[in-house]
């Protein structure tokens, strides 16, 4: 296997509560999110890998350590084989080039009071000196990539559409013509429509400059059209990794079932009771011992409550890996297949 | 047929702003039938939730202006009401359901005193000691429920003292009884608990436990309409999931008709009998869901369909609407949507285009659509 591009080995990054003085002095436990726990992943050069995950899984967290904006408590980041968990300050700066991110709401991550040529040559200027004349003719050329036309150099980002604005973040991302770009959201503020501009412009990118992306979403159906590989996860866990396909299409985790039936389809169809979990997402909080997702899953057996269950690849299911102990006894079938009443299977 | 529970006619409404005058709604028309339920969809700015303040004339007026229309609730024109009696019609006639549950409850109040205000106001108006415009509909049947045992929460007392200034609380009314309707209605949308739930306030629920509280508030009231704007837009996924099967087992129970908006065709295939795509301030296709879902008669109902991502296909682009939403200000001659349309012709950009139109060689006299060639839309590029 080829060295990856960026790799994560049990990266962790936990927060921890303040706590009050009389706990403290009273000796108490310390409370502790676990918004990253143990996660391991890559991204191969040319690969786009879409993360998702509903709110406080811990994906945007692992996009940030990633991009080194937040620095992790355990674990390694590696960057083409480098390192580069402890790097810090001025040392990042070749590295930064390397990694952009495009945040989710254009109109927060984007200055009011610059223009567009501002926004976008500020990475560049950042790099090392360069003429005002030559930062607009580099800006000039970058808009175009993004799918803006070069005439809007001088507009300020309320000028913008919606999407215009994501495409304008988008051409700041790409101005140092870096390896990877952590997408976090990028769609979900936008209207279906535009959603789809969007989504195609940035197919388009990564086939004509060979990116790399990490796209962090919730949006299950942006990840097929963009993403060659997916990963899930829950609570600060990995659920499942595999080819976009594979996974859509036979989810072996409950909870990737449960994350995809629970999609609304725009088409009309029975509307039958479907496969659903109940309870909501627990906190982060010292979650306890073994599988995340126990308190949801509709498979659980006692084992799930104490061992925690690790990514393995099971039979049949080449490239696919899942952390559930039950992944064989409850099968690929994809949620559609599951309506109804849920299939009570045999406690082992 | 039956006589219907809101009648919108020709409703336009504009907002005055610094740059001029916004048409946000223009002659929006459609009528909703007890126990249906009409889905609105479109896409930001398209007037959706102009719309939904419309109805029960919860706009800030000024900056908005309802230029002309009806809207005719139960036989009353909201239009025409004077302002100080539009109260007597929400709540027991109309209740809404927001986007952001969080925005809607009162931070200060515990849950239960938030549900007994919209009881006891709906119990003031049965008992005709305050006048309602508007009956409440008849007690829902209880029975195939199990009763809540009230008793345990029934030591501690209903409101705090400083809440009986400000809310408009049941001083003189059995608490007892009041509390315990309080729970039916938490267990009715299917809260695990519901005697701890009453005593905490809204910062400690989650997004789903605050959007059911508000459901419930809203449902309280038996109101003959409810306005659901986005109502499930702000949750996570899987618990969007579970409010809108609640929201679905609801309406077998309730009788109430409902307005859904959402900017979620998903959403809105699987809650809605009917549906309105708005475009532009205007609704450009109307008609039974499955019929404006597979045989979409508007050339924009087409492309929107069409570029929802379906995680089962990921083959070549996906198909895209050029340009953008037009805007509200300077709204394009003709049809509002000919600069964008495939099947544009020349006489498109002049003139403005019908109101709702029977669709052409639709399978259904119900389906409607604002294009004059909606028989084009089958062949859409």
């Amino acid at each position: 296997m080829t060295e990856a591009l960026v790799e994560t080995v049990d990266v962790e990054k936990l927060f921890p509560l303040t706590q009050s003085l009389a706990d403290t002095l009273a000796g108490r436990e310390k409370h502790v999110i676990h918004a990253v726990d143990g996660v391991s992943l890559q991204v191969q050069r040319g690969e786009a890998v879409g993360l998702i995950g509903e709110s406080g899984s811990g994906k945007t967290t692992l996009g940030w350590l990633i991009a080194r904006l937040h620095d992790s408590t355990g674990g390694k980041i590696l960057f083409e084989g480098v390192d580069i968990t402890k790097v810090k300050g001025r040392d990042l700066r070749p590295w930064r080039k390397e990694v952009q991110m495009v945040f989710q709401d254009p109109v927060s991550s984007l200055d009011p009071r610059m223009r567009a040529w501002q926004i976008v040559g500020e990475p560049i200027q950042a790099q090392g000196p360069i003429t005002k004349a030559q930062l607009r003719a580099r800006v000039a050329e970058i808009l175009p990539h993004a799918g803006l036309p070069a005439d809007t150099l001088d507009l300020y980002p309320h000028e913008f559409s919606g999407g215009g604005r994501q495409r304008l973040s988008l051409a700041r991302a790409l101005a140092l013509d870096p390896k990877l770009i952590i997408l976090d959201e990028p769609t979900s503020a936008l209207d279906v429509a535009v959603q789809a501009q969007v989504l195609n412009r940035l197919v388009k990118l990564q086939r004509d400059l060979g990116l790399s992306y990490l796209l962090i979403t919730h949006n299950v159906a942006a990840v097929r059209y963009v993403a060659d590989r997916v990963a899930v996860m829950y609570l600060g866990r990995l659920a499942e990794v595999g080819p976009v396909r594979e996974v859509l299409e036979h989810p072996l985790h409950p909870y990737t079932k449960a994350l995809l039936a629970a999609l609304p389809v725009p088409e009309v169809r029975r509307r039958a009771a479907r496969y659903r979990v109940s309870g909501e997402v627990p906190t982060l909080i010292n979650p306890p011992p073994g599988c995340r997702f126990a308190g949801r899953c509709p498979f659980v057996i006692d084992r799930c409550r104490v061992e925690e269950p690790l990514l393995r690849v099971i039979p049949n299911h080449p490239n696919h890996t899942v952390a559930c102990h039950r992944a064989e006894e409850i099968g690929d079938l994809p949620p559609e297949e599951l309506i109804g009443e849920i299939p009570r299977l045999p406690t082992s | 047929m039956t006589e219907p529970v809101l009648q919108v006619e020709n409703l336009s409404v504009d907002y005055v702003v610094g740059e001029g005058i916004r048409a946000a709604l223009r002659d929006v028309s459609f009528e909703l039938h007890p126990g249906q339920v009409l889905g609105i969809v479109g896409e930001t700015g398209c007037g959706k939730s102009t719309l939904a303040h419309a109805i029960p004339r919860l706009l800030a007026e000024p900056p908005a202006r309802i230029r002309s229309g009806r809207v005719v609730f139960r036989g009353i024109d909201l239009v025409r009401l004077p302002k100080w009696q539009l109260p007597q019609v929400r709540g027991t006639g109309i209740s809404m359901v927001f986007q952001e549950p969080i925005n809607s409850l009162n931070p200060a109040y515990r849950i239960k005193d938030q549900i007994a205000e919209a009881i006891h106001i709906r119990h003031l108006r049965e008992s005709g000691k305050e006048k309602g415009l508007v009956s409440p509909l008849a007690p829902y049947d209880y029975s195939k429920r199990d009763l809540p045992k009230a008793a345990e929460v029934l030591t501690k007392p209903l409101v705090p003292s400083l809440a009986k200034r400000k809310m408009r609380l049941p001083l003189e009314e059995d608490k007892e009884k009041l509390l315990r309707e309080v729970l039916e209605y938490l267990r009715l949308v299917r809260i695990n608990d519901p005697e701890t739930i009453l005593g905490l306030y809204p910062h400690e629920l989650s997004g789903g436990m605050r959007q059911r509280v508000m459901i419930a508030i809203a449902l309280s009231g038996r109101p003959s309409l409810l306005i659901a704007d986005e109502p499930t837009s702000a949750l996570d996924i899987t618990i969007q999931a579970q409010v809108l099967t609640l929201m679905k087992e609801l309406m077998t129970e309730v009788n109430t008709s409902i307005l859904f908006i959402s900017h979620d065709l998903g959403v809105i295939a699987e809650m809605a009998d009917a549906v309105g795509v708005m475009y532009a301030g205007h609704i450009v296709d109307l008609g039974p869901v499955d019929q404006v879902y597979q045989d979409p008669r508007h050339p924009y109902t087409k492309a929107l369909m069409r570029s929802v991502p379906n995680r089962y296909k990921t083959d070549g682009p996906l198909p895209s609407l050029p340009g953008s939403v037009p805007n509200l200000v300077r709204l394009p001659t003709g049809c509002t949507f000919h600069p964008r349309c495939p099947i544009a012709r020349p006489q498109c950009s002049k003139d403005p285009g019908p109101a709702l139109l029977p669709a052409e060689g639709a399978s259904s006299s119900q389906h409607l659509a604002a294009c004059y060639f909606s028989r084009d839309v089958l062949g859409m590029p």
